[in-house]
């Protein structure tokens, strides 16, 4: 190809939210030059959009915490199917991920003797949310974003090129990875404000491109949310575990319509904030699982003292794991107690001074009264659950993010593991840190190892990769919109957060159809900007997508965490141990194959009470947990890299 | 008619009678167009969509993207205001679009939109952000410390913190730089967003960078170019009170306390 605009460069970030920055920096600082490519501006990223915090054992609210408390909630609130090397390191490392991004800047809340202020959130035993008010994700992106350019002063100081070791190409989409030998090789894409075609040469990508909420209809994703890095790890013949766990939100704002799917963020229950239904029953205490009993409050007096003294009173049911609030609220609204349109209350208004509700929650009482024309230090808000976070991703290795394809790398959300099958709030941007870091060292590690046998990209596949990118400009006939409309509905009533066979069935039939009718999606007009196009190549990612999670979600029968099947309600500790992984065949359809999880080690199973892990794990687990886990320890040591 | 007609008590409602029913209308939209493949200069085009009291201008462009012309162009992410991709001059004021409620700016009349002023359009509403982004990064905006790294986290009094909170809730959105009459006039001025966020690590307490900072700002285009029109600060969507910073950061300069 001749009008083809080229770079090369050592390891290329795909995705400039929090996972991709901290990954850059890294393969900087390891001394490579590094690419960063981002779909919107720099800077823009959905991570900004989290409000909650970090979570981080730091100690500094209770100084009882530590990393072993961590990862304990991390596991329960995972319901143990997390990988859980993963879990570990993210437990160990994420208390110094927040100190180093309070050196790189970061602005945070402080304690009365200075040290960075933490905050109690659903799931977590102790106060462990670093956050700045309720834009802590923000500050984390531009705190990021800021410590880049700092690193290209200092290379333009060394070098007279403020891009020669660290460049951002902003507005620009990766369609294809490609690979020469089994092995990376580079990226194709192109860019969104000119429609031109880019090729990185690269031996080393890493995958942090975030989520897959766009193809749900109510979602509180921004539209980059397309399940790109999902389906380039899937084309580059990497593999998906457990896409069948999606966290619903439970508090999205289901009014007005125009807001449909923004969240509330969970600090305004952590701040006291109640759910009622529409007989003013705060129903909260009703949902209590019996694997979580013991740890919440049983009478609405109890509950109310944990907010002045958590340590002699039971947390209130409405902190319980976001996956259990969200299927709560829907059980309300099924029984007909819902609010006018579709939800349940969330009231904060009757519980604080209007005073400390702004103090507290500025962000919320903004947005609400900016965007809806609400002022919850009055009234009620009303909410439901929507489509925020999936659990399952890229398949990676715990301790270097190493997908199966030599070279390919994944962070963040996009990858898969570390949570489970329900990520608990506050660690998504402590995750994003810890293995948007590892990240950068194991693709580091990778290309040293390389030496000077780089994988040279075959002109063949790069005409390909055009080709595909240039087929919606064909003389067709369906409108991308209407065919994105239809999936984002479809999925939504079909494999929402309440899941039966036959409608995931429904949900497969769907998905042939759509993807027979994609073939035939054209656009009008020209290269230049043109969003219809873009929606075109973004569809095959999300069709590739979705089709994961409904074969996964058929797969799994049982109900856990971010998977409930209203025909298999409970708990099943023989899939506790099973992770379902999704690939392509030769012709590019998706198989789908059972594997089993990583097993836990023996001292980290030695962190719970045997009674706790009685509730997860199956009689001959259990029966070698007592006779000391040597078999369970033997299974450890290849078993921590098998996910 | 605004959503609050349809507001219920706390502890249901399930009686109101209107509850669910969102009034609609009929909203013109005269919105300025480019495409740099075929057109030498913007001209307008007018859209009319159904609109719902509650919608966004966002909304109403959405719609037109999707229901009546797929090539209209516009950058959004997030939709609710943090992110910052959105701002563009609705009505002649700069504003996000994903903030802006239909219902408030008059319906009546057909609601202009064109790109923000200033700055190059591309496209449509889409505008040339790089030299936005370039003063921004000329102010040195990333903490500058001397010494050795804290093994943990440096300590900040609450109060020290406080300090600088208003400029450090900046989203980079160039409201408030494209609203502002010396820029208009003069692209090389810095503009107000550069200022805040130099602003939020001159005033930051762990910061030893704030000299040079301010000898930056000193340039015939940092901050004396300011007229104290006031604009940025309207046009904010995050209410940051940009040109107190801007005045701020003046007095540091004439009295060297900071």
């Amino acid at each position: 190809m001749t009008d083809l605009e080229r770079h090369d460069y050592d390891v290329i970030v795909i995705g400039a939210g929090g996972a991709g920055l901290r990954a850059a920096i890294e393969a900087r600082e390891q001394g490579l030059r590094t690419a960063i490519i981002c779909k919107s501006l720099f800077g823009k990223a959905h991570t900004v959009m989290a409000e909650g915090g970090i979570a981080a054992s730091m100690g500094n609210a209770n100084e009882k915490d530590n990393w072993q408390t961590h990862f304990r909630d991390t596991m329960r609130g995972g319901k143990f199917l997390n990988n859980p090397r993963m879990a570990e390191l993210h437990a160990k490392e994420a208390p110094m991920r927040v100190w180093e991004l309070e050196t790189y800047g970061a602005l945070f809340d402080r304690t009365p003797d200075g040290r960075i202020s933490q905050r109690n959130f659903g799931g977590h035993e102790y106060p462990r949310l670093a956050h700045v008010g309720d834009r802590t994700g923000l500050e984390l992106i531009r705190t990021l974003q800021q410590k880049i350019v700092s690193l290209q002063q200092e290379d333009h100081r060394e070098t007279g090129d403020y891009e020669s070791r660290l460049r951002v190409f902003a507005e620009l989409t990766v369609t294809d990875i490609l690979k020469a030998d089994g092995a990376v090789a580079g990226a194709f894409g192109y860019w969104r404000e000119s429609g031109r075609f880019v090729l990185f040469s690269a031996p080393a990508v890493i995958l942090a491109t975030g989520g897959i909420g766009k193809s749900f209809k109510v979602t509180s994703n921004s539209w980059e949310y397309t399940g790109d890095g999902h389906a380039l790890a899937l084309r580059a013949g990497a593999s998906l575990v457990n896409m069948e766990f999606i966290q619903f939100h439970p508090t999205g704002m289901v009014w007005p319509p125009s807001v449909k799917g923004i969240l509330v963020t969970e600090s305004v229950r952590g701040d006291g904030g109640v759910l009622r239904n529409s007989e003013g029953k705060r129903f909260m205490f009703d949902y209590v699982p019996d694997v979580f009993r013991g740890q919440y409050a049983d009478t609405e007096e109890e509950a109310d003292r944990w907010y002045k003294d958590p340590e002699n009173n039971k947390r209130p049911p409405e902190l319980l794991p976001r996956d259990e609030v969200a299927r709560a609220i829907n059980n309300e609204v099924k029984e007909g107690r819902s609010s006018p349109h579709g939800g349940v209350f969330l009231d904060v208004s009757t519980r604080l001074p209007a005073e400390e509700i702004r103090r507290r929650l500025p962000s919320m009482h903004h947005q609400f009264k900016e965007l809806a024309d609400v002022d919850i230090t009055a009234e009620p808000m009303e909410v439901g659950p929507t489509c925020h976070y999936v659990m399952g991703g890229v398949e990676v290795d715990a301790d270097t993010a190493a997908t199966s394809v030599p070279g390919l790398y994944a962070a963040g959300e996009v990858a898969g593991g570390m949570h489970g099958s329900n990520r608990l709030g506050g660690n998504s941007l402590s995750d994003l840190l810890v293995f948007g870091r590892r990240a950068g060292v194991g693709a580091s590690e990778y290309i040293a190892a390389l030496g000077d046998s780089r994988p040279a990209i075959q002109d063949a596949d790069v005409d390909r990769a055009a080709e595909v990118a240039l087929a919606p400009f064909r003389d067709a006939s369906e409108n991308p919109y209407s065919l994105h409309q239809e999936l984002q509905q479809k999925m939504n009533d079909l494999v929402g957060i309440i899941r039966r066979e036959g409608e995931v069935r429904e949900a497969l039939d769907m998905l042939d159809d759509l993807d027979e009718r994609a073939k035939s999606v054209g656009v009008e007009g020209h290269r230049q900007f043109n969003p219809g196009w873009h929606l075109a190549l973004d569809l095959r990612n999300m069709l590739a997508v979705c089709r994961c999670v409904a074969l996964a979600a058929l797969e799994r029968t049982e109900s856990r965490g971010g998977h409930t099947r209203e025909d298999f309600p409970g708990m099943d500790p023989e899939w506790r141990g099973v992770n379902l992984i999704c690939t392509l065949d030769g012709s590019d359809a998706v198989q789908l194959r059972r594997q089993p999880v990583p097993e836990i080690r023996q001292d980290l199973l030695e962190l719970f009470e045997r009674t706790e892990l009685s509730k997860y794990l199956t009689a001959p687990e259990l029966a070698r947990l007592d006779a000391g886990g040597s078999s369970t320890q033997q299974g450890s040591a290849d078993g921590s890299d098998r996910s | 008619m605004t959503a609050t007609a349809e507001k219920t008590d706390q502890t249901g409602g399930q009686d109101s009678p209107k509850a669910g029913v969102v009034p609609s209308f009929t909203v013109t939209l005269k919105i300025s167009r480019f495409d740099p493949e075929t057109d030498s200069e913007q001209h307008w085009e007018t859209y009319e969509v159904t609109a719902h009291a509650t919608d966004r201008v966002l909304d109403a462009l959405h719609q037109i993207k999707w229901d009546q012309d797929g090539s209209l162009s516009f950058r959004r992410s997030c939709a609710h205001g943090v992110c910052g991709s959105d701002a563009m001059r609705i009505n002649g004021k700069n504003r996000l679009a994903c903030k802006t409620l239909i219902k408030d700016v008059n319906p009546d009349k057909p609601i202009t939109v064109e790109p923000i002023k200033g700055l190059p359009v591309e496209k449509d509403l889409i505008v040339d952000m790089e030299p936005f982004f370039d003063a921004y990064r000329e102010v040195m905006p990333f903490l500058i410390t001397e010494g050795n790294e804290p093994t943990r986290e440096r300590i900040q009094s609450q109060a020290d913190r406080d300090r600088f909170d208003d400029t450090t809730k900046c989203i980079l959105c160039a409201a408030c730089t494209t609203s502002c009459p010396v820029f208009w006039n003069d692209g090389q001025y810095f503009g107000p967003a550069a200022i805040v966020n130099a602003h939020r690590f001159i005033f930051d307490s762990r910061d030893d960078g704030g000299t040079q900072r301010l000898e930056i700002l000193n340039d015939k285009e940092g901050v004396w170019r300011c007229r104290t029109t006031f604009n940025c600060t309207d046009a904010c969507p995050r209410g940051i009170e940009v040109t107190k910073a801007i005045q701020e950061v003046k007095r540091a300069l004439l009295t060297s306390r900071f």
